[in-house]
């Protein structure tokens, strides 16, 4: 794509991210999470946007900007557990500047082995916290918490 | 790896802003304090690595049908009625 020359400077920033999932999708520099540091695992790559899989689907994608083919499955925790709790997070509040609690989204990653989604799993272990309002995020370690970094998501069989 | 002898109430910096420790010694477990600005993360290694390998198993992920993942999520909704979702 060649640059607009009749862009002015007051347009919104867009960025174009040749997806594996979503081909080419645009997205608003507004609409970029940036996550600092990264996930675990992926300390390097801090910018994401949240893509919607449907109206009736709770699953969202994660999908990084800056590596086309980096992309979660994440889903809002009350559909997995209902009364599920990150706990005393005031350190975080301040790191992602939380100004009104009912900014901040949770949303957990979703693990789905290949062949067996049924299996799919859910890591309530490493929450990712985001700030709706200045679209900063944080993956956080409940490290003593009761939660499982494999909560499985759908019953079992049987 | 660098190693270092240190004795309780002894530390270590890290750059600038990082201190590490020795506060007690008991048989065979050591209790280290950690003083680090909170955009440093500090976890227990095994306590990371789990999220770390959690992580790059959830990216791992190719081609997942999310078609198919909401049908199965759409039945476990119609199979549980007892769930605390909005209807509709």
């Amino acid at each position: 794509m060649t640059p607009d020359p009749q862009k002015t400077p007051t347009e919104p920033v867009s960025v174009t991210i040749t997806s594996k999932h979503f081909g080419d999708i645009t997205v608003r520099e507004e609409q970029i999470i940036t996550f600092s540091p990264g996930l675990l695992g992926f300390s390097e790559l801090h910018r994401y946007v949240l893509i919607e899989h449907g109206q009736d689907s709770p699953f969202l994608w994660l999908q990084c900007v800056d590596k086309a083919d980096l992309a979660f499955v994440v889903i809002d925790p009350i559909f997995v557990l209902p009364d599920y709790q990150i706990g005393p997070i005031n350190g975080v509040h301040k790191e992602l500047d939380v100004q009104n609690l009912r900014d901040l989204k949770v949303l957990v990653i979703l693990t789905i082995p290949p062949g067996r989604p049924q299996d799919m799993t859910a890591n309530l272990m490493g929450p990712l916290l985001i700030n709706l309002a200045n679209r900063r995020g944080k993956q956080l370690v409940l490290e003593s918490s009761p939660y499982s970094h494999k909560h499985p998501v759908l019953p079992a069989k049987g | 790896m660098l190693i270092l002898t240190r004795k309780i109430g002894e530390g270590i910096i890290l750059g600038d802003d990082i201190r590490i420790a020795v506060l007690e010694i008991r048989g065979k477990q050591i209790r280290i304090g950690i003083e680090a600005p909170p955009n440093v993360v500090v976890l227990r290694e095994e306590i990371y690595q789990r999220i770390q390998e959690e992580n790059l198993q959830a990216a791992g992920v190719r081609d997942v049908d999310l078609k198919e993942i909401a049908n199965l999520w759409k039945t476990k909704k119609a199979n549980d009625p007892g769930s605390t979702e909005n209807p509709d």
